[in-house]
């Protein structure tokens, strides 16, 4: 019994020596990212789906591996888990936080792998080759701008924060300092966790304290729908703009209707994800050089160019 | 006069006739009030080394309230102690342990998921270099378990071990600090037979040692046989102190009840029992009770005896369904199903357990629930049960079974444990059983409840049911049974009946083979 | 043989036995109002409170559920999780139907999630029950199972109910019956027939026996595995209805949908009087805890007092002092 156990470990274990033999020659692109837990995340892993499939359709000698997870924690070992057995090229990354991930990265880094980190980036920031994010600030100030414009500079506006994050203090910050100087007033800033029942409560909280309000900002497209169900419900008339963030498809369709409410969006596309692996994969195919940091713009998305930043198909 | 009251002064100890040897602890009229309620009053006392003195009265007489005080639990009222002819206070229970006073508590109090040695030293851990000194706990608890005659192992978690050896177990943990005077609470209420006897003979080595031993029973005999005083508390005062020896237990009923008592079992029925009620046949509970096959008939009490651990209780957990269990039982010649305790129930066998607080009744919740629980089917002629239905059988009920309370509205853990028993046992009747199984009838309960509840028994069989009565105290199965079944490590080991109904013949089938299994020459 | 005739009269029970724990969580509910008033005036008008208490019926309706299971003994850590997956399988179905059915897909997904609640929680007391697994554990297990279920099923993302129902469906959430929102009327309705079966029936006796002394219940006759399996089928069914109640609100289930509420209705149950160690359940006092914890965040807003930062912080206080003052007026 003892015997026959040992017998068929050894033989499972010579399998999985060859199967990384075979492996071998072709370059490992491991892509980790948070698992899908809500809609931006499933932007994410759909994009790196979509991205890996296809570049290990087009380029027979990449292999791009796709690994969710769904805590920090859990992220970290994946990472062990991926770089254990073999030698990976290149490392997509999308950190859970930047803390934690920080030096089980930078292992990976000292085993010869390139380093491609996304979105929220490491506190050292020389472990990465390559750096791609959005530009929060940009949210923020855009759809600031876009608000100062069409109020004409005054107004009541409420604003709805997100889970209490580098992300959402950027957006805010750069919101905050654009209407600086203006006459528009925020009337009041609360937490909804990026949570559309949290953000109907508390919309619904919002126009019970305030008569007279004439736009919200919720910066993110989840609340933004939870923002929505309360105006309707109350049937107030006196809120003018209801504006989101992230191009949620269902966001960018009404910015294409020409929905008068939410007639703009800004995007912090979970495709963006895509663009790095393109870009990582790219240099090991290639050599073409992309080291650097990489800012993608948040332009504000309106009816004219809103088709491109539909993906009717993305979970997200 | 009544013979009470001649008794009561005629047979006291004159205090002053012996001044010669020196009380150790001396409590000087102390009384205890809670607001307008007097639990304790005037309480003059003196505790000699060397001597057992045994406190007895019903419940509610003042006896705990008393413990308490002597162990720093409360404070008197009023009047004061001495300890060595010394005024001392205790405020906390810390400092009579310091002054030398050790209680056994009446309940077991032991963590069950730690060893018997942290059991021990819980609280009062040894210390060495700032870590907990294990081995030298592990060698004194080695010791003070053997000087006691204890064998289980310091290393053995308490979950794991007899309840007698619990009670032990707890009397060392009391012990091990040096004492002087050691106040034992009802300590054999959870025991039988040779524990009891084990304890007993613990006790007596203390006296021999030189310490003061203050002793608290309802078991009369016991106190009979230890105790070289005994002291009458009836409602909060001190009847008086008498020397053990002269006192029968009747005396001593007498003095607690304070009103001159009939015998304390109902006269046996004298014609012969009817026929078969209940056959059970090859019963076996896995791990507790073999091959076992009984009858009892109509209008019949049948005694269990046997030790603790014997498997009694278990075997009857069989039949109602409450442990996995092989075998037959059929109830006038019907076969029941004991898979489940329902079916049991719904047959007509009714069970009270020994565990009435545990097993029994829901101590939080009101009578009328606790009542109607079992035989809540007949409480709901729709959909909805009838809460003037449940009323109206709580006041039969309370009228039925001389169940004192003060409103309908106490909890069931407010009552006496007398009372709470007579509500258990309404409980149980009100499904109506032909067959009723009473485990320890009479488990901490006073005399007089006592009396009143052997009567309802008696009152049973006279309208034809059968009972069955599970107790250690043969006493009480002597005293009430028609006919006792004794049983032995899980297996059945014989009956006595008539004449041969002695303590002598049930304790030989009860603890050795040295009697022949079977029937000690009952006449039948 | 003497037996002593009781003389004294006994006092008669009162018909209504009323203690603290039984108000406790109404005058607490009416002090936070009138605090809530002096604050901001606005707190009390009709629109605010019918808010308020409509968004609190999904947790009032899972949390009578609660009642019955933690009044058993018991504890349903993945009422959130299957509030979620319920609302997704409704939605796909109803969706599904909709080209055929038409508008009665409505009612018939109400029944489809009818059902797959009582099988959840079913589910749920079988593992609890026949396989002697501490609910704790157990739950926990489902509610990861429902949880990624729900996930699979929306790709992580949403599923939205067909844009064709959807406005038929809407006055679930958004409609008035005289003036009072349907989910008050609804959540009063299971709160109604709750207290119903839990003091007016056999069952609820039995479950306040098992939950007070499992023993003392299995001694009286009562099957302990079936009276905890039905109180977890009753919370699946109560998550049902409150996942029927939630698709209209924001007409998507998503992975998101019901997070933490598992807490939240533990905690309203608890503020609601029942013990957690099981016992008597007190299903309109779980109504009134549900009130309070969402009256608390809606004061939270509505006052100007703590920063955003803190709201969480305070919240918790409130429910602690809430219950301490349970604790010590015993």
């Amino acid at each position: 019994m003892y015997t026959t156990k040992w017998i068929a470990a050894a033989a499972v274990g010579a399998l999985l020596i060859a199967g990384q033999a075979l492996a071998a020659d072709k370059k490992v692109v491991a892509v980790s990212i948070p698992a899908a837990d809500h809609g931006w995340t499933a932007g994410i892993v759909y994009h790196a789906q979509a991205a890996a499939k296809e570049i290990n359709a087009a380029f027979p000698n990449v292999e791009v591996i796709v690994k969710t997870s769904p805590s920090a924690s859990a992220q970290v070992s994946a990472l062990e888990d991926l770089s254990a057995g073999r030698k990976l090229d290149a490392l997509v990354i999308l950190p859970y936080t930047s803390e934690e991930l920080t030096t089980p990265v930078k292992a990976v880094k000292d085993a010869g792998t390139f380093i491609t980190v996304v979105d929220r980036g490491l506190n050292d920031s020389s472990i990465q080759d390559l750096y791609l994010a959005g530009d929060n600030i940009a949210v923020g100030r855009n759809t600031a701008k876009f608000l100062i414009d069409r109020l004409e500079g005054k107004g009541n506006l409420v604003v709805l924060r997100g889970i209490p994050t580098v992300i959402d203090d950027e957006r805010i910050k750069g919101f905050q300092d654009a209407i600086q100087g203006t006459d528009l007033k925020v009337l009041d800033i609360q937490y909804a966790n990026w949570n559309s029942d949290e953000a109907f409560k508390l919309m619904q909280d919002y126009l019970a304290k305030y008569p007279q309000i004439d736009a919200v900002w919720a910066n993110d497209d989840d609340m933004l729908l939870g923002v929505l169900e309360a105006v309707k419900q109350s049937g107030r008339k006196d809120i003018k703009l209801a504006l989101g963030g992230n191009g949620m498809k269902d966001i960018v369709k009404k910015v294409i209707d020409g929905d008068a409410m939410t007639p703009v969006e800004t995007p912090y596309p979970p495709a963006m994800i895509k663009t790095a692996i393109y870009m990582t994969v790219a240099n090991i195919v290639g050599q073409a050089p992309v080291r650097g940091t990489v800012k993608l713009d948040a332009p504000l998305i309106t009816q004219e160019n809103a088709k491109e930043y539909y993906f009717p198909d993305s979970p997200f | 006069m009544s013979s009470v009251l001649r008794m009561e002064r005629e047979g006291e100890i004159d205090m002053a006739a012996e001044p010669l040897r020196h009380s150790i602890l001396r409590a000087e009229g102390v009384s205890k009030q809670y607001g307008s309620v007097t639990v304790l009053s005037d309480v003059t006392l003196d505790i000699l080394p060397g001597e057992i003195h045994a406190i007895i009265g019903e419940n509610g007489a003042g006896k705990s309230t008393f413990m308490r005080l002597l162990s720093g639990y409360i404070e008197p009222t009023a009047g004061t102690l001495a300890l060595n002819g010394e005024h001392v206070r205790f405020a906390k229970p810390e400092q009579a342990q310091d002054a030398g006073i050790a209680l056994v508590h009446q309940e077991i109090l032991l963590a069950e998921a730690l060893t018997v040695a942290e059991n021990l030293f819980l609280g009062r851990e040894l210390m060495r270099n700032g870590v907990v000194d294990d081995r030298t706990m592990l060698r004194l608890a080695t010791e003070k378990l053997a000087e006691l005659g204890c064998l289980v192992s310091p290393n053995a978690l308490v979950r794991n071990i007899a309840l007698a050896d619990r009670q032990l177990v707890q009397i060392a943990r009391a012990l091990l600090d040096d004492y002087r005077i050691v106040i034992f609470d009802e300590p054999t209420a959870v025991l039988a037979g040779d524990e009891v006897e084990r304890l007993l003979a613990i006790i007596l080595q203390l006296k021999k040692q030189g310490a003061a031993v203050l002793y608290i029973s309802h078991r009369l005999d016991e106190v009979q046989r230890l105790a070289d005083k005994v002291t009458v508390l009836r409602d909060g005062k001190k009847i008086g102190t008498y020397p053990g020896r002269t006192l029968t237990q009747m005396d001593m009923a007498r003095l607690m009840v304070g009103r001159d008592l009939a015998a304390l079992y109902p006269e046996k029925r004298t014609k012969a029992a009817g026929e078969a009620m209940l056959t059970v046949r090859d019963l076996s509970v896995p791990g507790f009770a073999k091959n076992v096959s009984f009858q009892v008939h109509k209008s019949e009490i049948l005694g269990f005896a046997g030790m603790i651990g014997a498997g009694r209780t278990e075997l009857f957990e069989g039949i109602m369904g409450l442990r996995p269990a092989t075998g037959t039982i059929e109830l006038e010649g019907k076969p029941i199903n004991i898979r489940s305790p329902r079916a049991v129930l719904d047959a007509g066998i009714g069970y009270l357990t020994e565990d009435r607080k545990g097993k029994g009744l829901l101590l939080h919740e009101r009578l009328a629930p606790n009542l109607t629980l079992s035989a809540l089917a007949r409480f709901h002629p729709g959909i909805f049960l009838r809460r003037s239905r449940e009323q109206d059988a709580l006041r039969a009920a309370v009228e039925q079974y001389d169940i004192r309370l003060k409103s309908f509205g106490v909890k069931a853990g407010q009552l006496s444990g007398g009372n709470q028993q007579k509500l258990l046992l309404a409980k149980v009747l009100l499904i109506t059983p032909s067959v009723v199984v009473i485990d320890e009838p009479t488990r901490g309960i006073d005399i007089a409840n006592k009396a009143q509840i052997y009567a309802f028994i008696q009152g049973l069989v006279a309208e034809g049911k059968a009972c069955i009565v599970i107790s250690s105290e043969m006493q009480e199965l002597i005293g009430l049974c028609d006919r006792i079944l004794v049983m032995r490590q899980g297996r059945l080991r014989g009956e006595v009946s008539g004449e041969a109904m002695t303590e002598h013949n049930v304790a030989l089938l009860a603890t050795s083979d040295a009697a022949a299994d079977g029937n000690v020459g009952g006449t039948k | 043989m003497t037996i002593m005739a009781s003389s004294t009269a006994i006092r008669p029970e009162r018909e209504w036995n009323i203690g603290w724990t039984d108000v406790g969580p109404f005058v607490a509910l009416i002090v936070l109002m009138l605090i809530g008033f002096l604050i901001n005036p606005d707190f009390l008008s009709a629109t605010n409170l019918a808010n308020v208490i409509t968004r609190s019926a999904f947790i009032a309706i899972i949390a009578v559920g609660a009642t019955f299971v933690i009044s058993s003994g018991g504890l349903d850590l993945s009422v959130g999780s299957m509030a979620a997956f319920i609302t997704g399988i409704t939605i796909l179905f109803m969706n599904r139907m909709a080209a055929e059915w038409g508008m009665m897909a409505i009612p018939a997904g109400m029944m489809v999630a009818i059902v797959v609640g009582f099988l959840c929680g079913l589910m749920n007391g079988l593992i609890v029950t026949i396989g002697r697994i501490e609910p704790f554990i157990a739950t926990l297990g489902t509610m990861g199972i429902f949880r990624a279920l729900i996930t699979y099923m929306s790709d992580g993302g949403s599923i939205p109910i067909d844009r064709s129902l959807r406005d038929a469906y809407r006055p679930v959430y958004f409609g008035t019956l005289a003036g009072i929102p349907l989910p008050i009327i609804i959540s009063v309705a299971v709160a109604a027939v709750a207290s119903f079966i839990l003091y007016k029936m056999k069952y609820g006796r039995k479950c306040a026996a098992v939950g007070a002394n499992e023993d003392v219940a299995r001694y009286s006759g009562i099957s302990i595995i079936k009276t905890r399996t039905i109180a977890y089928a009753i919370q699946g069914t109560c998550v049902a209805v409150a996942a029927i109640c939630y698709v209209p609100r924001l007409g998507a289930a998503t992975p998101t949908t019901g997070v933490l509420w598992e807490l939240q209705v533990i905690t309203a149950v608890v503020i609601g009087g029942t013990a957690l160690r099981g016992g008597k359940g007190h299903v309109w006092g779980t109504v009134a805890g549900a009130v309070i914890l969402e009256l608390i965040a809606n004061l939270m807003v509505l006052s100007d007092f703590v920063s955003e930062y803190l709201v969480a912080g305070v919240q918790g206080v409130i429910i602690i002092i809430a219950m301490l003052i349970q604790r010590f007026s015993k």
